[in-house]
């Protein structure tokens, strides 16, 4: 019954669970055994007083705890869950349950890259270029425009090769 | 529900009751239910210290164990088995009272309740008001001081001084180790032993 922590022997020996050699060997670590007889003795006073003034509290009208109880029970669905057994529910516990999560889960992550990804800009690449290739080219002004990149983006070098363009974008006019 | 079993009914042990009730015998079910309801319902009752609570909460014990009645394997007794339902019924109940109220839950209405409206006026010969009115304080001090503890505090110090259970009954019905169980009696017992130590050394 010896116990690891000093509380624990110390209720083991309040409620009399220690054998005779582990009573003396927890005695023997006691530095005031007087000042711990009285408070074994108090606590000892302390349970039968509970006991003695914590009389069962008497429950009125059973009868009519039994009728809403079955009232309750028919209610609630009626027979118990006989084939729950507590093996079958851990198993789908640990089993199925798990395999859906881990499912979701790696689902869930592998959405949240795609968009990460999606928004983030390409390394390197400079804002002229991107103002230039968002700028759109009117077809029905320029038909044969044709638009090559050239870039090193290791250099820092980007050629934008425009070919066939009648007139500048006013925006990117030469001032 | 028979409130009352026949000498036959007394007889059966709760185990066959409790193997009939897995099959969805409501009968046995309520043999083990007039059995129990008693001391299930002071041990709520010292735990809360509302009879209406007490009330409900059994009810709802009852109908947990019904419910999952068939889980039952039998490794422990009936009694402590259905304790464990009581005790995680009653302890969430208590734990949801201390977060809606912010912990307070020893009030007036509470010891109004103490007043039971349909006692006697004139009370009997050997009950002398002032005996009655000490002991009602003594309960009072005793409830309040209980109602300091936490949840699972009380529920030791109750199951071990009250209903005289096992360490290891006690640790199966709470879901803990022995040693938790020996520590928790060990500070709820110094604490009653600070509050209650002037009302226990005059009595």
């Amino acid at each position: 019954m010896f116990m690891k922590t000093f509380e624990e022997n110390w209720t083991a020996w309040l409620d009399g669970e220690f054998s005779e050699n582990e009573c003396v060997a927890f005695e023997a670590t006691l530095d005031d055994r007087a000042a711990a007889e009285a408070e074994k003795a108090d606590a000892q006073k302390l349970g039968s007083f509970l006991k003695q003034q914590l009389q069962p509290h008497p429950m009125g009208n059973e009868e009519f705890f039994h009728h809403q109880l079955r009232q309750r029970i028919e209610q609630e669905n009626g027979t118990p869950d006989a084939d729950e057994t507590p093996g079958r529910r851990e198993n789908w516990w640990s089993i199925r349950r798990l395999a859906w999560l881990g499912a979701t889960s790696l689902a869930i992550f592998a959405v949240c890259t795609f968009f990460v990804m999606r928004q983030q800009p390409a390394p390197n690449q400079s804002q002229y270029l991107t103002q230039i290739l968002n700028a759109r080219v009117d077809p029905g002004v320029n038909p044969d425009a044709t638009v090559s990149i050239f870039q090193t983006n290791d250099d820092r070098v980007t050629v934008l090769w425009v070919d066939g363009l009648k007139s500048l974008p006013s925006e990117y006019a030469a001032k | 529900m028979d409130t009352e079993a026949t000498p036959a009914e007394v007889d059966v042990p709760d185990a066959a009751l409790v193997e009939q009730a897995q099959k969805g015998d409501t009968a046995a079910f309520d043999q083990l239910v007039s059995r129990y309801r008693g001391r299930i319902f002071a041990m709520i009752y010292n735990m809360v210290h509302n009879e209406q609570d007490a009330w409900d909460l059994a009810q709802d014990s009852f109908v947990k164990a019904w419910k999952s009645i068939g889980r039952f394997r039998g490794q422990s007794s009936f009694y402590t088995w259905i304790y464990r339902i009581v005790m995680n019924v009653t302890i969430d109940s208590l734990r949801k009272k201390q977060v809606k109220g912010g912990g307070a839950e020893f009030d007036d209405a509470i010891q109004l309740k103490e007043i039971d409206p349909a006692s006697r006026t004139v009370p009997h010969a050997d009950a002398l008001p002032h005996k009655q009115m000490e002991h009602k304080e003594i309960r009072g001090r005793i409830d309040a001081a209980i109602a300091g503890l936490s949840p699972e505090h009380r529920a030791v110090i109750l199951m071990k001084e009250i209903e005289g259970m096992q360490y290891h009954e006690i640790a199966e019905s709470l879901g803990c180790s022995i040693g938790t169980v020996m520590s928790r009696l060990f500070y709820a017992r110094k604490k009653l032993q600070s509050q209650l130590r002037d009302v226990y050394e005059n009595v």
